[in-house]
Parts: C-alpha cells; structure tokens; sequence
C-alpha cells in the first residue's frame, strides 16, 4: 500500500483540482487504505477473492501511469456501422467524436471538478473516486434521441504493464431523450487492473440501450461498476458480453425510482482456459409498477469459473413489481465451477417475482441426432452450443449490435 | 447392401438383441415388426452408431465393418434413421441446420457444396412436394413442432439427403390419417433400385402404405419369423402372442 500512497500524491499533484475536489478524494483514499481489495470474506466478493487474483496475478503493482500517449489503432474500431466514438487510450480520453450528432444537443465536460463522486459504495469505487485522471460527463439534451450509437473504446497498449487504470464515465440523458451505447474494449496491454466506473441518470421517458463487450482475449483483470438511475416510464436495457479478460466482474446497481421504469439485464459469459468472469446485479423495485428482466447464459470450457449473483430487491412502496431473472450455465469440462445465487428481498404483498437457475453438460441425444446427420461431434456441440447462448442475444433490441455480437461468437444465420 | 450376422447388443449389462440375421438387397424394403421391447429401437440405434451399446457380430454395410465407423461417418457414406422422437434443439435454425447437414455430407463424398440459393431452391421443392409448410423451416429446430410436422420434417431431412439405407423407426406412431398418406408417399418417392428401407414399426397400419418386400418378426432380441408382405396381415389378425 506504500505504492499506494506515493502515487496517489503523484495524482494529486499533475491534475489542477480545486481543494473540494481534493479533501473528497482524500476521503475516498482512506476508503480504499482501510480495506483493500475486497477478499473472499466480503460476501459480495465470496465467489471473486480479487485481492487474491490481483496478488497472483500483477507483480508490482502500480496506481498511476506516465505514460506517453501512442496513436490509436484505427483498425480496432468497428467498421460495420457508423458511430460516435469516444476512445480511452491506456486510461487517458484521446479522442471525442460526435459528429453525427447535432451539438447543441449534446453537452460534454471533462472538468474533473465538476465530477461528483458517489458516496461509499465499495473500496474499488473509493479507488476509482480517488484516483481518476481523466473523465467525461455526457448529456443528451431533452427530446434529442442521436442518429447514430455512442462506442466508448477502452483501449491499452502493449507497453502498459501492472498497471491500476481508473476510468470514469457520468451519462445523463435529459427527458424522452436516448443512447445507444457500446463500451469495448480492446486489450493488448498484460496483468492490468482496470476499473471502471459509470453512472446513468435516466430521466422520465428516456431510454438508454447500453451494451458491453469484451471479446478479445486478454490477460488483464477488470472490475467494471455501472449505476443506472430510473425515472418514471425510463427504459434500461442491457447486454454483457463477457469472454475476453483473464478476470471480470460486472455490478450492475440499478434503481427503479419510479413508476413504469423497467431495466432488462441480458448477457452472456463464455469462457476458456483458465478465465473467471462474474456477473453481480442489484435490481431495486423503490416504486409502484416497475419491471425488471435478466437472463444470463454461461458457457465454460477447460478450467474456468463463472459467477451470477443477481439480487432483486423490493421496497414495500413497490407494489405491482415484475421481476425475474434466470441463469443457465453449460459446464463442458469436469474442472469448470459455476456459482449462481440468486436473493429476492421483497417488502411489498402484491408483486409477481421468480427466478430460476440450471447447469449442466449437453445433451448427448441431441449429440447423437445431429452426428447422425453427418455432423462431425465438434460441429455438432458448436451448433449446440451457439443455440444456447442465441436466446440471450435474440434479447437485444438493436439489430445494428445485435448482429455484431452475433458475429463476434461466430452464429450463422 | 447390409448383412447383419449374429447381431447381439447389451445395454447398462442387459442384452437386448441376442443374435439377430438379417440381410438387405439394394432396392428391397424391409419391415421389422415386434411387441413393445423386443429389441425394435435398440436395432436403429445400433444400426446408425448410438454410443453406450455394448455389440458383438457382423454388420457389413456396402463391404465394409458398419460397426468400425463413427455416427458421422454412416451418415456420409449413406444410412438415415428417421427418429421415433426427433429431439427439439432450441437456438438452432430448421434451414441452417439442414444446410449444415447436406453439406457435410456432400464434403464427406468429396461432392460440391450448395451455396445459400441452390440450398433454398432445393429445400423448397422437396418441402411442398411433402406439402410441408416451408415457414415452419425458418423456426427452431423441432421446437413447437407437432408430432406430425416432427415426422414430416424427419422424412423431409431424409429427402434431401438422398440415403442409400433409411431406417425408419416407428415413423407412423403419433400421425393422423393425413399426415400418414403423406409421409408414406414420401417415402415411396424416394423408393430406387438402388435404396433400401428398413421399416421398423408396431403396428401394420404404415405397411398398407408403404408395401414392403419382406417383413421380419422381432421378439425379445431374435427374428422369429420372415415372410412377404402378407406376415403382417397374419400379424395383425392373430398378434404377437402366437409366435412367441
């Protein structure tokens, strides 16, 4: 923790912060000080010991970074549809690109005074509080929905190394505006931790499609926090697409705050070698007539782990919730572990509320139907197992992203 | 095209076929009529390569050792078993998985693959020719399907694939009248003197349809009796139970 210290100093020092902003960051350094990476004896993290991970992991770890900006690698970004980009270059905002859009619609700011950070959440959220060298805030204008998606790019280079990188991204969308989003990332840096926090401020009407991919295969570990506020009749949909890190775990804490708000988490995560993802929502129901949807598909080969924990929480104010969430896991290798817990907490009487969970190998008569139709044994589990994770990406609503995901797994249509 | 020599097979240590003979002829149709259990299903699987049989005997197929291949491999070299219960495979496109299925197998003949089109205008002939409702092909493998449209897209697969050896186990059982006629024509349509059938069923309803050459009686894992077509009208009068 020495490292810490010395380097959040050097933080302190480079960025032009107003004394406010510094007493909160200290605030939250003495957070993360106090309690680390979270270990398995946090309940939230008993499937995830990420100071366990990171410690085996990343040799001399450290919190800032001087590096030098390279180019961006223009052959990373998606050329299948036109988009808006904002591109994360090894943890540092190089380039914003909205022209697609109309400006006056759009209001962005990068002060990092003007930041506000959340209260305490958990000591990575503290770190990221403490430590975020370059930020942005993006509000869509009321009524203005854009004309084209929004794709933040993370990306790291090979020359960064053990290395902390903390990105930060504040969406607001104003009333009966929308976004579509695409966070990826595109690893070819080695043994980072890369945390990332996001808040969404969705107000009445508005409708954020946010969609996350991480697909190329990657040695860093990653912990990525989204907070989604819900404002009446506001609409969340989600999608993780979870196959690339060495170690990701994804928490959604998304608050219904009023009537006829709905959030649907839909995501997939599948896995080789020796990789271990998780996924960790919290839905709260805080008002009448809200609805939530998460289905999450696990496919897990060779020695590798995968986590659910998806709780729905409902306040006795929420009557007339719908909520639901379901988990199916294949497990193809004998050392795969799948975790799965689901928590409903309910406070309200009149509310319809369900979850379910399964795992298993695959069929083995549906093995045997499609081999005796000439299918070899590896085109047949391929088919198999494309139809199985179909389902969660047939949820996505967006065609455009929808057929790129479908793509990025290799689906044949 | 198949001799089968002293056929036994065992299941979780229970036999279940104790020697069974049987020859076919190109162009010839078979049935193989039986009670509940004596061993009808067994004998299809066997037959196509299912795994968890224990097999001892001959089964040469086209010369050479059936029971040395892989399921794939069967299939590439030209046997079709039509299921009692085609299984639903959810998340796999009809069409796509048919394609998938013919070009493997046309690759394995070292035979040129179709595209999308040439695939799409097959798939269309053979469909309406079976009066299969073509849209029912962009929906999920079986998924849905009733049991009748489960066996039209079973008879379906077997058209386009063009076997040189068609098992059909219990193909009648769960059809109506209609679908019956149907898939019988189906089948008749695809009858050469090249392909052979091997019909498996309970009951002699299928058989008014679909005249067999000769018909066998299988009880309790061994051919009791053979005869021509009309063994299955004695059957039908007289059941099972005088033969056993």
């Amino acid at each position: 923790m020495n490292q810490f210290k010395i380097d959040f100093d050097k933080v302190i020092e480079s960025l032009k912060l107003s004394n406010e902003n510094i007493d909160s960051r200290k605030k939250n350094f003495n957070q993360f000080l106090e309690n680390g990476f979270p270990n398995k004896k946090v309940e939230d993290w008993k499937f995830s010991d990420l100071n366990q991970i990171i410690s085996s992991n990343i040799k001399n770890l450290r919190f800032h970074s001087d590096l030098v900006l390279s180019k961006i690698d223009k052959t990373i970004f998606i050329d299948k549809f036109v988009h808006n980009k904002i591109v994360f270059l090894n943890g540092a905002i190089s380039k914003i690109d909205f022209s697609h859009e109309d400006d006056a619609k759009i209001l962005l700011t990068k002060d990092l005074n003007q930041n506000e950070n959340f209260k305490e959440v958990n000591p990575l959220v503290s770190l990221n509080n403490a430590l975020n060298a370059d930020y942005i805030r993006i509000t869509v204008k009321e009524n203005y929905s854009l004309s084209k998606p929004l794709i933040i790019y993370n990306i790291t280079t090979k020359d960064l190394k053990s290395t902390v990188l903390n990105l930060k991204t504040d969406i607001i969308l104003e009333k009966n505006s929308s976004l579509k989003l695409i966070n990826l990332f595109d690893d070819d840096s080695e043994n980072n931790f890369i945390n990332i926090v996001q808040n969404f401020d969705i107000a009445q009407d508005a409708i954020l499609k946010n969609y996350k991919i991480d697909h190329k295969k990657n040695s860093n570990i990653k912990y990525c926090f989204n907070n989604i506020n819900l404002e009446k009749n506001a609409i969340s949909e989600n999608f993780i697409f979870s196959t690339g890190s060495k170690f990701i775990k994804n928490e959604i804490n998304c608050n219904l705050n009023d009537e006829y708000s709905s959030a649907f988490i839909n995501g997939i995560i599948n896995l080789t070698d020796s990789q271990h993802h998780e996924i960790k929502t919290n839905i709260n129901h805080l008002a009448e007539n809200t609805k939530s949807y998460q289905l999450i598909k696990s496919v897990l080969n060779d020695n590798t782990k995968g986590v659910y924990q998806g709780k729905i929480y409902v306040d006795s104010k929420a009557q007339k919730t719908n909520g639901y969430q379901l988990s199916k896991a294949l497990l193809l290798s004998e050392n795969t572990e799948f975790d799965g817990k689901p928590e409903l907490e309910i406070y309200a009487d009149d509310v319809k509320c369900s979850h379910g969970a399964t795992s298993g190998n695959l069929d083995e008569d549906a093995i045997f139907y499609l081999m005796s139709r000439g299918l070899s044994n590896q085109q047949s589990k391929e088919l198999l197992i494309n139809g199985f994770l179909l389902d969660a990406v047939e949820k996505i609503t967006d065609i455009e992203i929808k057929d790129l995901i479908k793509n990025m797994i290799g689906i044949i249509e | 095209m198949l001799q089968i020599k002293d056929l036994k097979a065992k299941i979780d240590n229970k036999e279940i076929l104790k020697g069974l003979n049987l020859e076919i002829k190109p162009g010839e149709v078979h049935a193989i009529m039986g009670p509940n259990g004596s061993g009808k299903s067994t004998l299809s699987n066997v037959l196509s390569g299912k795994k968890g049989y224990t097999v001892s005997g001959d089964v040469t197929y086209l010369n050479e050792n059936l029971l040395d291949l892989e399921i794939e491999e069967r299939a590439h070299k030209g046997i079709f078993l039509a299921f009692q219960y085609p299984l639903e495979i959810p998340g796999v496109n009809t069409n796509i998985f048919l394609k998938t299925s013919l070009n493997a197998i046309k690759k394995a003949k070292g035979e040129k693959e179709l595209d999308a089109i040439e695939f799409l205008k097959l798939v269309k002939q053979k469909a309406s020719e079976l009066k299969f409702d073509e849209k029912i092909l962009s929906r999920q493998l079986n998924v849905g399907f009733s049991g009748g449209e489960k066996k039209k897209n079973e008879i379906l697969q077997m058209s386009i694939l063009n076997p040189k050896l068609s098992i059909l186990d219990e193909t009648d059982s769960g059809l109506d009248i209609d679908a019956l006629k149907i898939v019988s024509e189906g089948v008749n349509a695809l009858r050469t003197k090249q392909s052979s059938f091997l019909i498996i069923t309970h009951y002699q309803r299928l058989l008014e349809y679909i005249k067999p050459d000769f018909v066998h009686v299988l009880i309790n894992g061994k051919i009791v009796k053979s005869g021509r077509s009309e063994l299955a009208l004695e059957l039908e009068s007289k059941g099972y139970e005088s033969l056993s």
